[in-house]
């Protein structure tokens, strides 16, 4: 310490931040035995994902097969980084407990804040894992190509891992700040579309590819794959084994390259997420425009308080980001899934259970969206039943004519226009048991989101108890609506005709039980779920 | 050294707390707080800083579930009847948010109709409000793009609404400029001089002293001393008895020599 006790050089290690990030790990689940059996079911998973990544990538250089290898190190390696691209956005989020923001008023050089925010992703399950199962690769190498493949392999291992965490990192940073402003909600969509757009047409080269077996197809997608930033740094190893030497500062230079672009990237939109773009809305003060009840409720809604609940969450599913964001994503999924399934000959019908499934997840943490704000709620003593239903009901207005879409799409593209009633009575049937399983979960396992505006925040764990809720309903809606699925494969034609009617009323009654159970839950645990979606208690 | 709290008459009290104890992991947040809040009283609950204000009031508007102890507002048991307690009362929470994607204009016709309000009878009040609080009556503006002091004031424009006969205001005053202040006090001494109860939480004397005719100071969450604004002060000024009570530090004028 200097006299004066004021540091002139603003420190420059990572590990600052490292630190930080295990310990509000640690401090997360202290006393909270809840959080610690997550974090442990996380850890299970992901040792069983680095071990069975470690097998599958190992197994080429046990029995030999160089083939193998040239197929198998592209193709994994782009479905890896292509994973840390879409995963983030689609189901998990980012751990944002490193917000940024926290981090303006600091001294910082944005060169230390970046390396330091990126080495901090790095000391992480998702990125031990990656890394572990990756390593098999190196096995691999070491047993075709000797010592220097195996060295090069390890570089590009590592190489491959840095691409990983980057391009999760940069493109959930670039959403972020794009959904920050609610004046750039377009540029989202399109950015959306472009991910979808990117996993339709993957989806449908890979289908087609298994389907023909055509080998010769798969090994000159693997490398042309290989030549780019998803493949490159997977394939290093191998290009010494097969003696092609000048290749290997070439894909080096590919991945550095990539990685450089993503992490000035990265950088640009921080900057722009810690000025924090408050957004000046629309404040516009005009006349006197339409009564304060009228600019409620609209027309149609009842002037009651069920009326007032729908109202102010259906304001909610569009203005608030992250409620915003997991409609986009429900909407791109929903519809690019089937459609890639059935224009590749695929059945629809499982798919209307992963859609319908899909839907009711975004209710899975619906008291933590707004936070404490439920406050309001319980002091003006709104029954539980009224709450859940007039929730149930505002996803509902979004999600029905969602459902049509789907069906009609997806039916028109596969060409089986008399399809349409059966496939939205499975949507309805599907959405409805969803429902009935999300509603009482989202009760019992509410969890406090941080009140912040990018739509992919969570607070530390809580990307792993959303992973797991969503991954749990997911699974139930599936366990639940086998019958259906059986009765729909069973009867054939007959489906068409009454599949509209039994799958709305399988779809409603599995509604009915599940609001009921919900509802009569959430009159005697009220102030628990109050505090558990309250930040910091 | 408690001064005993004045009954007035046989009427029933605005809010009776009666035992509440909570604990937060190893913190006792509020310990053993019995208080009677007598109808048409102007009740400040004073307090240092993680004194247990928030979370008594939490506590006494079913908000928070105590580990033991009750509460009554307007005679009826918050735990045990919940509909009748709260349909009287109006409650500005501190550090809860507000249904903030809503506008103005918007959130008050919320809180409105979630009372079960005509809604003829909220337009004309909500409308009435934003005028009189001036927050503008077409103000399309969210309120998460309000000052402080504006979503202060939307606060309590919302507990306001229904015309309750309880008013539960925790540090209303923070925050809010001058102006509005001064406006703010009007509507509360002109609604107890109507007949209404009003009890906030407050660590600025100034504000305590010039409202309330009754005071209540809280410190590591038991109630030290409660009663009348005169039987509590005494002699002296109510800063002198509240730092005495909370057992404040005489600087000394050695710490901080470096400043």
């Amino acid at each position: 310490m200097t006299p004066a006790g004021v540091a002139t050089h603003p420190p420059t290690s990572p590990w600052p931040f490292v630190r930080l990030k295990l310990r509000l790990l640690a401090n997360g689940m202290r006393g909270r035995p809840a959080r610690v059996a997550l974090f442990v079911v996380g850890a299970v998973m992901a040792g069983f994902f680095a071990v069975a990544g470690y097998a599958i990538f190992a197994i080429p250089g046990v029995v030999g097969d160089e083939r193998a290898a040239l197929l198998l190190f592209p193709l994994g390696g782009s479905a890896l980084v292509f994973g840390w691209l879409v995963f983030p956005l689609l189901f998990f989020g980012v751990d944002e407990s490193l917000d940024p923001a926290r981090f303006a008023l600091f001294p910082l050089r944005r060169r230390t804040l970046i390396t330091g925010l990126f080495v901090a992703a790095l000391a992480g399950l998702p990125a031990l894992s990656t890394l572990a199962a990756t390593a098999g690769t190196v096995s691999t190498a070491a047993g075709l190509g000797g010592p220097g493949a195996a060295v090069a392999q390890l570089v590009g291992v590592v190489g491959g891992l840095l691409l990983c965490v980057a391009v999760s990192r940069a493109v959930t940073s670039a959403f972020a700040t794009g959904l920050r402003s609610r004046r750039s909600r377009d540029l989202a969509v399109v950015l959306f579309a472009v991910v979808a757009a990117l996993l339709g047409p993957l989806q449908l080269v890979l289908l087609a590819g298994a389907e023909n077996a055509d080998w010769d197809a798969v090994a000159a997608l693997a490398d042309v794959l290989g030549w780019t930033p998803l493949g490159a740094p997977y394939s290093l190893g191998l290009e010494v084994t097969a003696g092609r030497l000048w290749a290997v500062p070439l894909k080096l230079l590919i991945v550095a390259g990539t990685l450089a672009g993503l992490l000035w990237w990265w950088s640009a939109t921080l900057e722009r997420a810690m000025l924090g773009a408050a957004s000046s809305g629309s404040s516009r003060a005009r006349g006197d425009v339409g009564s304060p009840t009228g600019l409620l409720l609209g027309r149609r809604l009842p002037r009651s308080r069920f009326g007032a609940l729908v109202a102010r969450e259906t304001r909610y599913w569009w203005r608030e980001t992250r409620r915003r964001a997991s409609l986009i994503t429900f909407t791109v999924a929903g519809l690019f899934l089937p459609v890639s399934i059935s224009l590749s000959g695929g059945s629809a019908g499982p798919l209307a259970a992963f859609v319908g499934a899909l839907a009711a997840v975004a209710l899975a943490n619906q008291f933590g969206y707004e936070g404490n704000a439920y406050a309001a709620n319980i002091t003006a003593g709104v029954p539980g039943r009224v709450e859940i239903h007039s929730r149930a009901a505002a996803h509902a207005i979004f999600v029905l004519p969602l459902l049509l879409l789907v069906a009609v799409v997806v039916s028109v593209v596969a060409a089986r226009p008399e399809r349409i009633a059966g496939d939205l009575g499975l949507l309805l049937a599907t959405y409805g048991a969803g429902l009935g399983l999300v509603l009482p979960v989202s009760v019992r396992a509410a969890y406090s989101l941080p009140e912040s505006t990018s739509p992919f925040a969570l607070s530390s764990g809580g990307g792993m108890a959303k992973g797991l809720l969503t991954l749990g309903v997911m699974i139930g809606t599936l366990v639940a609506t086998v019958p259906l699925q059986i009765l729909a494969f069973v009867l054939g034609d007959v489906w068409l005709w009454i599949g509209l009617p039994v799958g709305a009323a399988f779809g409603c009654g599995a509604y009915l039980i599940g609001s009921q159970v919900a509802g009569d839950w959430l009159d005697e645990r009220t102030p628990e779920v109050l505090a558990a979606v309250t930040q910091g208690r | 050294m408690t001064v005993p709290v004045q009954r007035a008459g046989d009427q029933i009290p605005a809010m009776a707390l009666r035992g509440l104890v909570k604990r937060f992991d190893t913190k006792l947040a509020v310990s053993e707080v019995s208080l009677d809040v007598p109808a048409g009283s102007f009740y400040g609950l004073l307090g240092p800083n993680g004194a247990g204000k928030t979370t008594t009031l939490s506590l006494a508007v079913g908000l928070l579930r105590p580990d033991f102890g009750r509460a009554f507002l307007l005679g009826y048991d918050v735990w045990a009847d919940p509909a009748a307690a709260k349909a009287r009362l109006g409650v500005l929470p501190d550090g809860v948010r507000l249904f903030d994607r809503l506008t103005g204009p918007e959130l008050l016709a919320y809180h409105g109709l979630l009372r079960g309000m005509d809604a003829t009878t909220v337009d004309q009040r909500a409308r009435e409000l934003l005028d009189v609080l001036e927050l503008g009556t077409g103000n399309r503006t969210l309120v998460v793009d309000y000052s402080a002091g504006m979503r202060k004031k939307i606060g309590l424009a919302c507990a306001l609404l229904h015309a309750p006969r309880l008013l539960v205001l925790d540090e209303p005053f923070e925050a809010v400029d001058p102006v509005s202040a001064a406006r703010i006090r009007d509507i509360l001494q002109r609604y107890v001089a109507g007949g209404g109860t009003v009890i906030f939480s407050s660590h600025v004397m100034e504000v305590v002293e010039r409202l309330c005719s009754h005071v209540a100071i809280l410190s590591d969450g038991v109630l030290r001393l409660h009663g009348t604004l005169a039987a509590v002060r005494g002699e002296r000024s109510l800063e002198e008895v509240f730092v005495q009570v909370v057992g404040g530090r005489v600087s000394t004028g050695s710490e901080l020599a470096w400043l």
